[in-house]
């Protein structure tokens, strides 16, 4: 409440008159707090908390049988975000979200470290080709995996030319199709802060535990991995969040059937017409995500570094 | 989202470890294997663009087998009135939402730097907000505001939408500039007489431009590829190229938009060579 | 202040490069624009249809003829359809594309606005077999569009002869069918397959058409309304459900393709014009209704997606086949408050 008498009264007239005492930019001086602070108040929210505000009161409401809503404050739709059906895809996706993240982790990780020891000049150049592809459309490329993974597509046809396999794999249409594309989209988000992170650490303490008899494995162990945590940690939620609600690589790779939190979500609110079970599903989705922001800011994390490695 | 990287990258080449000199007796070999361990990793990254810019060549129209090559997509393009109009507006949104986003974004740091403020710890958290929650909650929250005070979709709605994911982006930015900056730069400023705007327009704006300039292009590029929460807040009449090329996902692509992949592909990389090019200028300077 | 402009300068030229590559795209796109917006269309018209049924030539040419700007956008079934119409602010859209049931329900639920017949100059045109429905019995809300069937189309040349929903459940078909992403299609050829009615809302009913379904399962590869046809041109299916249009252009596309009606039956999907209450641009939307209505431009439409037209002389099928098709198809109707049921059934088949 102080607080706020503050910022009032940094405009009011009784301020103003003090101005003479010093020189004439006092004045100016609560004009330039009210303009330099009260638009993120009015964007933060009005732009951001009111959405949410607003969709958490949906997620009680009593849905019609045709896309509109009655007030009568019921929980029935979080007792249906766990009921079976949408149990089971809330499942399947943390676990799809899990294996990319897992996958990105660990392409990431070698990656990283074979990286690190190339010229100063090369390790910039590979940084910035890794980033090309992702300055394109996101669904372009991941058309582009159409066109390879399909029945007659680049790669079966390319085995089966060769001779390594018999009939074509099943590449797209299933759950293998997303994690391709989920890896695919998301890899540079876990590269970016883990090579960041690893390239940080003292080459010091690497030749130490080398010259203490260390193997490759136990100086992953001992000396990178709790060094480049909290890097790895700000990947693994750039990396995860998005793959359990990017519907539009679900809709694409996984043939309409295989579906994840995502598309789950947009149905509610393209299709099956259930705005308030589909504010109950975000909501979920939103205190999963808030958790592991909490967990990420407990291991050491900088809440400015997320996303940006 | 996938624009993310680009901020990543400048603190990044500042922070290298030296290599270390070896003499191990397997080195060839274990070299030979991490660099093809790197050559495969590129390779996956960079396959399915690969493929599209070969097949905006391709003479058949399926993107199946390579039939013949052919510019004829690249003539197509230009008289696709659809695709046209989705690339126009999609870089209208994306030019004014970064320029407000950025406007905003700025101020919005240097005031939460400089001010104590009602609501500021609230504010402070709540700016994260649209950098870590799924699009899609994004997308749908804001769907669920603008029925419920009759925005009507379209031009104006998306890019609202636009500035809302965009100014945290922005801020987290500029922010990284700003607590950088040698804090007596603004106070020797403001001693000298200058005024509170006067220090902030010759002192501190010119010191964070580059904080500025990057959550700009951040801003843009998000902008510019944001799939899914243009697609819950796009109304008739406002496709964006995102959405235009998901719906010919949907009904079979035309090659016309390979070609328009590979044009913006050669954008990129003649924007990145260029941005590269003022890097490694800026950081001479600075080590001068 | 050497420490300023050390800063500043780069910052500078970075800013100006990016502004001028900017600038340099918009004039591009802005200019490319051009002859397009120099007619400067002072009415607009506001569309929503299906994806795959109006090429979009047609919509130029309308939109050259009349300087009427069509905002253009698709749904992939009737659920989308209603879904958008209902979350919309009022005025949002003119023109819609429902079909049968949905006109049905729409009615019932007040979103349509009446049509003025008489100021359909092309309603002639019409096959009267197709006016007066059981859905709106004078169409007071809706003139007919075209009309879609549900077909099974295998590979003669790789599969036996399919004859029925239940041949689809034999093992050389695994992950090999595509169907259509339709909740009321998909779900009725389920409850036509498993001997109940396509409007059957029974619990015994519906379980009996979750059992088959599941059966089902293991042939199905993909769900898709927008393009099924990519699946079976590609060779990445060699059978499906969906719409005939689809079939006949994939059977076009691939020789060994055959388009079969299904033995326990299929559906039957009117799509109609109608107008969405609260509609803004109601001039603009009755002149696209009666462009569309045009012979010649009803023939170009089935020459592209060949559907069944309702004008009588957009010869598609001949006379004793397309009654047959009419007898043997059903049509979709609106189940009233059941929809949650089927709503919850289709959520598992997913």
């Amino acid at each position: 409440m102080r607080k706020k008498h503050k910022l009032a009264s940094s405009s009011s007239p009784e301020v103003d008159e003090q101005k003479g005492r010093t020189s004439s930019s006092r004045s100016v001086f609560d004009g330039h707090k009210l303009v330099f602070t009260l638009p993120v108040i009015i964007y933060a929210f009005l732009l951001i908390l009111a959405p949410l505000v607003y969709i958490l009161f949906l997620s009680f409401l009593t849905a019609d049988n045709y896309g509109g809503y009655s007030y009568d404050f019921t929980l029935q739709n979080y007792a249906e975000v766990f009921d079976g059906t949408n149990l089971g895809i809330f499942l399947k996706s943390a676990g799809i979200g899990l294996l990319t993240t897992a996958i990105c982790l660990l392409i990431s990780y070698p990656f990283a470290i074979f990286l690190r020891d190339k010229p100063l000049k090369t390790q910039n150049l590979i940084i910035k080709l890794v980033m090309v592809p992702f300055l394109t459309n996101s669904l372009i490329r991941t058309y582009g995996w159409i066109t390879l993974l399909r029945k007659n597509g680049v790669i079966n046809t390319s085995l089966l030319f060769f001779g390594i396999i018999k009939s074509p794999l099943p590449l797209m249409y299933n759950y293998l199709g997303i994690i391709i594309g989920m890896v695919y989209t998301l890899l540079p988000f876990m590269i970016l802060p883990v090579y960041s992170a690893v390239s940080k650490v003292d080459q010091n303490l690497l030749d130490a535990a080398e010259d203490l008899g260390a193997g490759k494995l136990r100086k992953f162990k001992e000396v990178y991995l709790p060094l480049t945590l909290a890097g790895a940690f700000n990947g693994s939620l750039m990396v995860f969040i998005p793959a359990i609600g990017y519907f539009f690589i679900a809709d694409i790779l996984g043939g309409g059937k295989a579906m994840i939190i995502g598309n789950l979500i947009k149905n509610q609110f393209l299709t099956a017409r259930n705005w308030p079970l589909g504010a109950a599903l975000s909501i979920f989705l939103l205190v999963i995500t808030f958790g592991l922001v909490k967990l990420y800011e407990k291991i050491g994390g900088d809440l400015d570094e997320l996303g940006a490695g | 989202m996938p624009a993310l990287v680009l901020r990543s990258y400048e603190p990044y080449l500042s922070k290298v470890a030296v290599k270390k000199p070896s003499d191990n007796a397997h080195f060839g070999r274990i070299l030979w294997a991490r660099n093809l361990y790197l050559a495969l990793v590129m390779l996956f990254l960079f396959l399915p663009i690969a493929i599209l810019v070969v097949f905006s060549f391709n003479a058949s129209e399926m993107n199946i087998i390579f039939t013949g090559f052919t510019t004829e997509w690249y003539g197509k393009l230009l008289e696709n009135p659809n695709l046209l109009e989705a690339f126009r507006n999609t870089l209208l949104i994306a030019i004014i939402s970064t320029a407000v986003s950025t406007i905003l974004g700025t101020i919005s740091a240097v005031g939460m730097k400089q001010y104590n403020f009602p609501t500021e710890r609230v504010v402070s958290k709540l700016i994260y907000i649209p950098i870590v929650i799924p699009e899609i909650v994004l997308g749908i929250s804001l769907l669920s505001v603008f029925t419920l005070a009759g925005v009507e979709l379209g031009f104006w709605s998306v890019l609202l939408a636009h500035i809302t994911f965009s100014v945290p982006f922005v801020i987290t930015s500029v922010r990284s500039t700003l607590y950088a900056l040698p804090k007596n730069v603004e106070e020797a400023a403001e001693d000298l007489g200058a005024g509170k705007w006067k220090t902030f327009w010759y002192v501190t704006l010119p010191l964070i431009k580059p904080g500025i300039v990057s959550g700009a292009i951040l801003a843009f590029t998000l902008s510019l590829d944001d799939v899914v929460i243009s697609y819950f807040t796009a109304g008739p009449g406002t496709n964006t190229l995102p959405l235009y090329i998901y719906s010919i996902i949907k009904t079979g692509i035309t090659p016309d938009v390979n070609a328009l992949t590979t044009l913006m592909l050669v954008f990129t990389i003649i924007a990145l060579i260029v941005s590269s090019k003022l890097q490694t200028k800026r950081q001479l300077e600075r080590t001068l | 202040m050497s420490e300023l402009s050390r800063f500043s300068k780069p910052a500078k030229a970075s800013l100006l490069v990016v502004f001028l590559l900017v600038l340099a795209v918009s004039l591009i796109a802005l200019v490319k624009n051009r002859p397009s917006r120099e007619d400067s269309p002072k009415l607009t018209l506001n569309v929503l249809n299906w994806t795959s049924y109006i090429p979009d030539e047609i919509i130029a040419d309308f939109e050259s003829e009349y300087g009427i700007k069509v905002n253009y956008g698709t749904y992939s079934s009737n659920e989308e359809l209603l879904a958008k119409v209902n979350s919309s602010a009022l005025g949002t859209y003119d023109l819609i594309f429902p079909s049968d049931y949905m006109v049905d329900l729409m009615i019932s639920r007040d979103l349509l606005a009446p049509l003025d017949l008489s100021r359909l100059q092309n309603l002639d045109n019409l096959n009267p077999k197709f006016l007066a429905q059981e859905y709106d019995e004078d169409n007071t809300y809706s003139v007919p569009f075209l009309l879609a069937t549900s077909v099974i189309i295998y590979d003669e040349s790789k599969l036996a002869p399919i004859r029925s929903y239940k041949d689809l459940l034999r093992p050389e078909l695994e992950n090999n069918l595509v169907i259509l992403d339709d909740q009321r299609i998909t779900l009725g050829a389920m409850l036509q397959a498993s001997g109940s009615s396509m409007n059957a809302t029974s619990s015994a009913a519906l379980s009996g058409a979750l059992n088959f379904y599941e059966k089902l399962r293991p042939s199905i590869k993909a769900f898709d309304s927008d393009s099924p046809k990519t699946f079976l041109i590609t060779g990445e299916t060699d059978a499906g459900i969906i719409w005939n249009a689809e079939a006949t252009l994939a059977a076009a596309e691939r020789d060994s393709l055959k388009i079969v009606y299904p033995a326990e039956g299929f559906a039957l999907s009117m799509d109609n014009y109608c107008l969405v209450k609260g509609g803004k641009n109601t001039d603009a939307a009755y002149l696209f209704i009666d462009y569309l209505l045009r012979d010649d431009v009803s023939q170009a439409i089935v020459d592209e997606y060949p559907y069944i037209s309702p004008n009588l002389s957009v010869a598609s099928l001949p006379d004793s086949e397309l009654d047959e098709i009419l007898s043997r198809g059903t049509y979709v109707k609106n189940v009233g408050a059941d929809i949650k049921k089927l709503d919850k059934l289709w959520a598992k088949f997913k």
